[in-house]
C-alpha cells in the first residue's frame, strides 16, 4: 500500500516538473516606454508575432496627465530591410489613449515604430517572432 | 546513531561543495566605451567606464586634448522612465583626464548627454544563460538527491534509496551535457549592436530571433554649413528615414575627414545632436569647396564610407604642420607600398585605439573632392607583454616608428596625411606620394 502511495507521489512530482519545463509560454506583449522632452509614450502591441497587429497607445506628459492631440501618427518601418509601410493615423478613444488597429507587420524581425503626436516623435523598437 | 550523524554531516558537506561554485560565479558583462567627440571648439574623448553594479555609479572620463579651452561641461544620463542624473565636470587648462560620476538605476538603453552631444549606450544586465542554469541546477539537484539517498540508506531503506540515486544520475547527466555543449551554442543577437536595444531585450538577452542577417541598407549623407558648424544629415538609402543606429567603431560614431581646397586635412568626430543629425565645428575654416568623407557603421554590422563635398565660407588656410622622418617604399599601382613615419621618441599615445592613422586621397588632378580613391589606413598597436590589450590615451609608450602598408590601386599623385597623438595633441604630417603605373620601374 505504502509503495503505491510513493509511486503515485513520484509520478505526480515528475508530471509537475514536466509541466513546469514544457508549459507553452505565451510571449506576453510587454508595454514599451519611450519619452521625449515633453511626452511619455507607452505602446503595447497586441502580439509579438508577425502578421496583422494592433497597438494600444497611452500618451501622457511627464507628470502623467493625458496628452492633448487629435491624431497620432504611427509609422512602422523595418530597418534591416530598409522597408517602411504607409503611416497610420488614429484618433483618441479618450484623452491620451489611442488605439491603432490593422497594422500589417508581415515579416518577423526587428521593427521600428515611429509614433508622433504633433511635433513630438519617438521611435519604439519592436521585435517580432 | 553516532554513525548516522557523521554520515549526515558528510552529506551536507558534499551538498555545500557542489552548490558553492554557483555562488562564486561572477561573469563580467560589458566593457568601457570610448567615443571621440568634436564638441564645439573642443576635441574630447568620452570614456564611459564599465558599469559594475546596477543601480549604481557609472564613471565617465572626459579626455581633453591640446588646444581645448578650459571650462565646464554638463554630463547627463537619462533613460525613458528612469531618474535623470546630472553632474558637472570642470575641464582644466592642462590636457588629460577629467572625471564625473553619474548614477543609473536600471539596465537598458541609456543616453549620455555631454552638453548638446548625445551618446546612446547600453547598460547590460547580468543574466545567467539557460545552459548555465541547467549546469548549476543539475549539480544542485544531484546534491540534494544524493542527500536523500543517503538519508534512506541511513534509516534502513536501501530499496527506496535507489529512486533518488537514479534521479541523481539523471541530474548529473543534464548538468554535464549542458556544460559540455555550451561552448558550441551560437551566441544570441546582441541588443545594441545587432538588435535595437530595449529594456526587455537587455534584461532577457537569451530570446532567440529568426533573423540571421542583421545588416542594414546604405546611407545617404547630405552636408550643409550652419555658421562654422558642418551639419551632416544621414538618411536611410531604402526608406529615407533618419539613420539613428550608428555604432561606436574605432572609438567614434563617425570618422569625418575634411580636406580643404589647398589640401589641408581635418579628422573630426561629429556629435549626435538629433536622430540622423550630426555636427562638427570647423575651426577657422578655409574658403572654398571642401571634400568630405564619413566612415560609419550601422547597427547590424559593416562599415560604410560616405563621400560628399560642401562649400565653406572662410578665410585663409591653416596648414597641417606636423613633422616626421618618412621612409617610403612605393611600389607600382596594385602592389603593397609601405610608408614608415619616425617620430623620434617612444612616447606616442594611442589615438582612437590605434598607433597611427594614414588618410590617402588621390590620384589628384584637380580638387580632392574628385579623387577616385579615398582610404583610411591604420597602424596597429603592437601587443606588448605587461601592457593592457586595449590601452587608453594615458599610456604614452609607443612608437617611435609608425608603419603603414597600403596598395595604391591607381597610378598617380596621392595626398597622404599621417596622424599620431603625442602629449594629448594630434600631429598631422602631410606628404605627397607618386605611384608609378604597372611595368614602370621604381625611381
Amino acid at each position: 500500500m505504502k509503495r503505491y502511495v510513493l509511486i503515485a507521489l513520484a509520478v505526480v512530482v515528475a508530471a509537475a516538473g514536466a509541466l513546469v519545463v514544457l508549459w507553452p509560454r505565451t510571449v506576453a506583449a510587454q508595454p514599451h516606454l519611450a519619452e521625449t522632452g515633453q511626452l511619455r509614450f507607452v505602446l503595447t502591441p497586441a502580439s509579438t508575432k508577425s502578421g496583422v497587429n494592433s497597438f494600444d497607445l497611452r500618451i501622457t506628459d511627464l507628470r502623467g496627465k493625458p496628452a492633448q492631440g487629435d491624431e497620432v501618427v504611427v509609422e512602422p518601418a523595418m530597418p534591416q530591410m530598409g522597408h517602411a509601410i504607409a503611416p497610420i493615423t488614429a484618433g483618441p478613444l479618450e484623452p491620451g489613449h489611442y488605439q491603432v488597429g490593422d497594422v500589417g507587420l508581415y515579416m518577423p524581425g526587428q521593427w521600428e515604430i515611429t509614433v508622433s503626436l504633433s511635433a513630438e516623435r519617438v521611435v519604439i523598437p519592436l521585435l517580432l517572432t | 546513531m553516532k554513525r548516522s550523524g557523521a554520515i549526515l554531516l558528510l552529506a551536507l558537506g558534499a551538498i555545500l561543495g557542489i552548490v558553492t561554485p554557483a555562488l562564486a560565479d561572477g561573469a563580467q558583462v560589458g566593457a568601457d566605451i570610448h567615443v571621440a567627440q568634436t564638441l564645439g571648439g573642443r576635441d574630447l574623448t568620452v570614456i564611459i567606464r564599465r558599469v559594475a553594479e546596477v543601480p549604481g555609479p557609472v564613471h565617465v572620463d572626459v579626455v581633453t586634448h591640446a588646444g581645448s579651452p578650459p571650462g565646464e561641461i554638463t554630463l547627463t544620463a537619462r533613460a525613458a522612465g528612469a531618474q535623470t542624473s546630472t553632474t558637472k565636470v570642470v575641464l582644466g587648462e592642462k590636457p588629460g583626464f577629467y572625471s564625473g560620476v553619474l548614477t543609473i538605476d536600471r539596465p537598458g538603453p541609456w543616453e549620455l548627454a555631454v552638453d548638446e552631444a548625445t551618446i546612446p549606450f547600453v547598460v547590460p544586465a547580468l543574466v545567467a544563460s539557460p545552459w548555465e542554469n541547467a549546469t548549476y541546477g543539475g549539480f544542485i539537484a544531484a546534491g540534494v538527491l544524493l542527500f536523500l539517498a543517503l538519508l534512506f540508506a541511513v534509516f534502513g531503506k536501501p530499496g527506496l534509496a535507489l529512486v533518488p540515486t537514479a534521479g541523481m544520475v539523471a541530474a548529473i547527466a543534464v548538468a554535464a551535457t549542458a556544460a559540455l555543449l555550451s561552448p558550441g551554442i551560437p551566441p544570441v543577437a546582441a541588443p545594441g549592436t545587432q538588435l535595437d536595444p530595449t529594456f526587455d531585450n537587455v534584461n532577457d538577452p537569451y530570446q532567440r530571433t529568426s533573423a540571421t542577417d542583421f545588416s542594414r541598407p546604405p546611407v545617404n549623407l547630405v552636408p550643409s554649413m550652419n555658421g562654422n558648424d558642418l551639419v551632416l544629415s544621414l538618411t536611410d538609402g531604402s526608406s529615407g528615414r533618419p539613420v539613428d543606429d550608428l555604432l561606436v567603431h574605432d572609438s567614434a560614431f563617425m570618422h569625418l575627414v575634411v580636406v580643404s581646397p589647398s589640401g589641408n586635412l581635418r579628422h573630426l568626430h561629429p556629435i549626435r545632436t538629433a536622430p540622423g543629425e550630426y555636427r562638427a565645428r570647423l575651426q577657422a575654416p578655409e574658403q572654398g569647396t571642401h571634400a568630405i568623407a564619413a566612415e560609419i557603421a550601422r547597427r547590424g554590422g559593416g562599415v560604410q564610407l560616405l563621400r560628399s563635398q560642401v562649400d565653406v565660407a572662410g578665410s585663409t588656410a591653416v596648414k597641417n604642420d606636423g613633422k616626421a622622418g618618412l621612409a617610403t617604399e612605393i611600389r607600382e599601382a596594385g602592389r603593397p607600398s609601405t610608408i614608415t613615419a619616425g617620430f623620434g621618441a617612444k612616447d606616442l599615445q594611442p589615438w582612437l585605439g590605434m598607433l597611427g592613422h594614414m588618410i590617402v586621397v588621390g590620384p589628384v588632378t584637380g580638387s580632392p573632392a574628385d579623387a577616385p580613391i579615398w582610404a583610411h589606413v591604420h597602424s596597429m598597436i603592437p601587443p606588448t607583454p605587461g601592457m593592457p590589450d586595449k590601452p587608453d590615451e594615458s599610456v604614452a609608450a609607443y612608437g617611435p616608428n609608425v608603419p603603414f602598408t597600403y596598395s595604391f590601386p591607381l597610378p598617380g599623385r596621392y595626398l597622404v596625411w599621417i596622424q599620431v597623438e603625442r602629449d594629448y595633441s594630434i600631429i598631422t604630417v602631410p606628404t605627397v606620394v607618386d605611384v608609378p603605373a604597372k611595368g614602370v620601374a621604381e625611381k
